[in-house]
């Protein structure tokens, strides 16, 4: 068993991690408690972001600052205007149906990805945070590390905040319970939906940047990233943001922290699973029935 | 509520059943027929590349065949059967270098393995809703792209993982059955495996599972009150769709001879499941045309030289469409537009022929 | 014969059912009460999809809430939906095949039996129909005869008139009137449609947000100044 001072290096690399997760969980958690949809090409979207500003850095040149602008604003206007689309067309249907249709998404984006960015050339983006670290016990930390956890917590805390007191949180809310409901009392329906998916993919191409610095430039491997954010999602039962919090930064430190333990190291990407196993488990002991019609109807 | 009215109603009921059997035996001679056909003359039709592709396309179609019983039949949707393919390739190939059982054993064998890690996996979510069970399958397929990394598929070397490190040479190939060695002979096999899966599907399907499977599909509650063990019809389609797809995953291995981890990415998991909901799902027909799609159609842009990641975009694009516009599929467009082009082809050819000179 | 006994649910802070006492002993018996009184819950308390606070239920002197669910259909349950519930996939004669298959009598005689339960509610047509092609008459039908095959010993039929026109119904009311003659059943039908119920039902109790508040023969009931006011709803009671 490796020795403390081992385990050190990764915990700030864990928690940016899970910094991420996090972001990228509430992202997913209001989206799908707003619209009903889980957007499964939530890695794929970011995953494009990140490359478009490779591109632009090392292909056209551009300012770098304006590189990470335009990946995040990617993120939201791509799924701003899936949602437009196909969340509208999908709107009536089963949550399983909505979250199918973004796997065709992710689908699309990806052929289009290794389409135009090979996936034989080696890419990074390095931001310049990165250049500057300190060193806290045996750990050194650079200023990406807590840039990934304190958007993290400020996300979570922040968008908790915004769906409590503004009139377009409230309204997300509303929605979450009953759209119907909601649609009959006035509230703009399109338009708050429209705000959930352009919030989300502005959080979406967020996380594919840090993520594409943090840990690789890869469309496969940015997408399937997604499965991480997942399994938060699904501890936190799609509902509560402070629990996707939690779970997301556990996920990222347990991920990490398994490095230096040799013998297991090389599954330690099977965390999200073990663990989403562990919540279903656990959550399998009650058991509700629902009316709903199975299958992709 | 008279007994000669009762006799009515059987003799109307019985008359209903000799009808649809008639019906049944159409569709039995048309499958017979293409089966025949694909079994005796098509290879010798096709050039060897297009054989070992359709070998694939084949073996794919059984794989097609048990996530298109979940998604149609039950109303689960599992996006790990790739990784649950990934397993019975590996216990298949596993069971070939270790033992010198008959092939069809083996297939057994690894088709019960499969369905048992496959069940035990799926078991904790079939009791919560159908969304988590496609979240824990979707990470399911990334956890076994984890573990293959780590574990590389058998290639008879010793040990539980039966896998030598070997960087040099030819890698020793996995059996294949001894009647069928050569690539025309193994497809010959695949084919008639693919067809007894078909028929193990379809016996399901029209017996009590697939009758509770319906009820399910529609309502648990109205399920349950039937009387149907909800969490036992939906563990035996997972069982039933593990089984036939550790099946088809023993056959890719002695299909291609050598496996690697890399054939098999977690983004194989979601193509598939785009390939059977564009086959369609209700339907057996769909899945025999998401094996096509799968297979086929990438082979043919190697062919005419077109970049393999518009078969991915293809598939993407494919979801969406079926999702929004034709939830049954191609296997439900098909037979409409072919009877759309008929008619057409039939109006066609009347206006050309002279209205007198119809026979009566 | 079946005895509810201080019968609880709760959900947070609603009571749908409060110490619900009744004893219905045979036949067809109503059950009535405005909306939200507790009628659809007592179904489901009785399905087994809502565990009971308290309380307990004996049917012709079995502990019912002690079966698993899935098991109260094999032991003689059956039960229609409120929206009707009957498999559009499979035709009708499958339909009802499901439930015999699922219950204590022997495969010899399933074909037999199931054309009788089809023939029974007065299905005419093809039993090889499917459901989904069906109008909402003949999926209620559908959904009765599921009710009475295969030895059923405790019919609950959750407002079948629901959505019916008047002739329609009447020929429903023909049938329900004939299950407990025909099985053997007690059957326990909840209506809000005071003919339905006065024709098919010897005795009737009422519930009001969740306690029985008068039960006996359904004329007598139907007098009951208690009833009259918690339909009309303007006082409160007892």
């Amino acid at each position: 068993m490796p020795s403390w001072s081992n385990f050190q290096p990764f915990i700030p690399i864990g928690l940016a991690a899970g910094g991420v997760y996090a972001l990228s969980g509430v992202g997913m958690v209001v989206l799908y408690r707003a619209t009903g949809v889980l957007n499964l090409a939530f890695g794929a979207i970011g995953a494009m972001g990140a490359l478009i500003a490779w591109s632009m850095i090392n292909t056209w040149h551009v300012p770098a600052g304006i590189a990470y602008v335009a990946c995040i604003l990617f993120g939201g206007v791509a799924t701003l205007l899936y949602g437009m689309v196909f969340g509208r067309l999908l709107a009536a249907r089963d949550p399983l149906v909505k979250a199918a249709a973004t796997l065709g998404l992710a689908l699309l984006m990806l052929g289009v990805m290794n389409r135009l960015w090979p996936a034989q050339v080696t890419r990074s983006i390095t931001l310049p945070t990165d250049n500057t670290a300190f060193t806290f016990g045996d750990a050194s930390v650079d200023w990406t590390q807590v840039i990934a956890v304190g958007f993290g917590v400020v996300m979570t805390v922040g968008t908790a905040i915004f769906l409590r007191v503004t009139k377009i949180g409230t309204a997300m809310r509303a929605l979450a319970d009953d759209r119907e409901i909601t649609a009959t009392l006035g509230v703009p329906v399109r338009r708050v939906e429209a705000a959930a998916w352009f919030g989300s993919g502005l959080l979406a191409g967020a996380a594919g940047l840090l993520l594409a610095d943090l840990v690789t430039l890869a469309s496969d491997g940015l997408t399937f990233i997604v499965i991480f954010t997942l399994s938060a999602a699904l501890i936190a039962r799609l509902r509560s943001l402070t629990v996707t919090f939690v779970a997301a930064m556990v996920i990222g430190l347990v991920d990490n922290l398994i490095t230096p333990i040799n013998s297991i190291t090389n599954f330690r990407d099977m965390t999200p699973f073990v663990l989403a196993i562990a919540a279903l488990l656990f959550f399998s002991r009650e058991r509700q029935y629902s009316f709903a019609r199975g299958g992709i109807r | 509520m008279a007994d000669s009215n009762v006799a009515t109603r059987s003799r109307s009921s019985l008359r209903a059943a000799a009808r649809l059997s008639r019906r049944d035996a159409i569709n039995l001679l048309v499958v017979a027929g293409g089966v025949l056909f694909v079994l005796l003359a098509l290879p010798s039709l096709l050039t060897p590349y297009w054989v070992v592709t359709s070998t694939s396309a084949v073996t794919f179609m059984i794989v097609a065949l048990g996530l298109g019983l979940l998604v149609g039949r039950v109303g689960m949707i599992s996006l790990g059967q790739g990784a649950v393919l990934a397993l019975g390739a590996w216990v298949g190939a596993r069971l070939l270098f270790a033992t010198a059982l008959p092939y069809p054993i083996v297939l057994v064998m690894t088709g019960l393995i499969t369905m048992v890690l496959g069940t035990m996996i799926g078991l904790p979510a079939l009791r919560v809703s159908g969304l988590y069970l496609a979240l824990v399958t979707l990470m399911l397929a990334g956890a076994i792209t984890v573990v293959l990394v780590d574990t590389n598929f058998p290639n008879g070397g010793s040990g539980f993982l039966g896998y030598a490190d070997q960087s040099t040479g030819t890698p020793p190939s996995i059996r294949r059955p001894s009647i069928a060695e050569s690539d025309p002979a193994f497809f010959r096999y695949v084919v008639i495996v693919a067809l007894l899966m078909f028929l193990l599907a379809l016996w399901h399907i029209r017996g009590k599972p697939g009758r509770a499977w319906a009820a399910i599909r529609q309502s648990e509650p109205a399920a349950l009150a039937a009387g149907v063990n909800v969490t036992v019809y939906k563990m035996w389609a997972f069982a039933l769709a593990s089984f036939v797809t550790g099946i088809a995953g023993a056959l890719l291995g002695s299909a291609s001879h050598v496996l690697y981890a890399y054939t098999f990415p977690t983004s194989q998991s979601i193509v598939l499941f785009a390939v059977v909901l564009m086959g369609g799902v209700y339907t057996l027909f769909g899945a025999v045309i998401a094996g096509v799609l799968l297979q086929v159609i990438p082979g043919a842009f190697t062919v005419w030289g077109i970049p393999s990641e518009w078969a991915t975009i293809l598939f993407g694009v494919g979801v969406l469409q079926v999702l929004t516009t034709a939830p049954a599929g191609i296997a439900h467009q098909l037979p409409s537009d072919l009877a759309r082009l008929g008619r057409f082809l039939f109006g066609v050819a009347r206006r050309r022929i002279p209205a007198g000179g119809r026979a009566p | 014969m079946i005895e509810i006994k201080d019968l609880t649910v709760r959900f947070g802070g609603v009571t749908p059912l409060a110490e619900m006492t009744l004893t219905f002993e045979s036949g067809t018996c109503g059950l009535i009460g405005p909306n939200g009184a507790g009628k659809t819950t007592f179904f489901n308390v009785l399905s087994g999809f809502v565990k009971p606070h308290a309380g307990s239920v004996r049917a012709f002197g079995e502990d019912l809430l002690s079966m698993p669910h899935f098991r109260r259909a094999r032991w003689g349950l059956r039960r229609t939906f409120q929206t009707e519930q009957a498999i559009e996939e499979l035709s009708i004669y499958e339909n009802v095949a499901m439930v015999h298959e699922h219950s204590k009598r022997g495969r010899a005689a399933r074909r037999e039996e199931v054309l009788a339960a089809i023939e029974f509610v007065g299905l005419d047509g093809d039993p090889a129909t499917r459901v989904g092609t069906l109008g909402a008459r003949d999926r209620r039908l559908v959904e009765v005869a599921r009710a009475v095959v295969g030895e059923p010993r405790l019919v609950l039929l959750d407002e079948p008139a629901a959505g019916l026109p008047d002739e329609e119904t009447e020929h429903l009311s023909s049938v329900i009137r004939a299950i407990p003659g025909h099985t053997g059943a007690l059957v326990i039908l909840v209506d809000h449609d005071m003919s339905l119920v006065s024709a098919c039902c010897g005795v009737t109790a009422v519930l009001d947000f969740g306690i029985v508040i008068a039960s006996g023969p359904t004329a007598e009931v139907l007098r009951d100044a208690n009833v009259m006011r918690a339909y009309l709803g303007t006082e409160e009671l007892v």
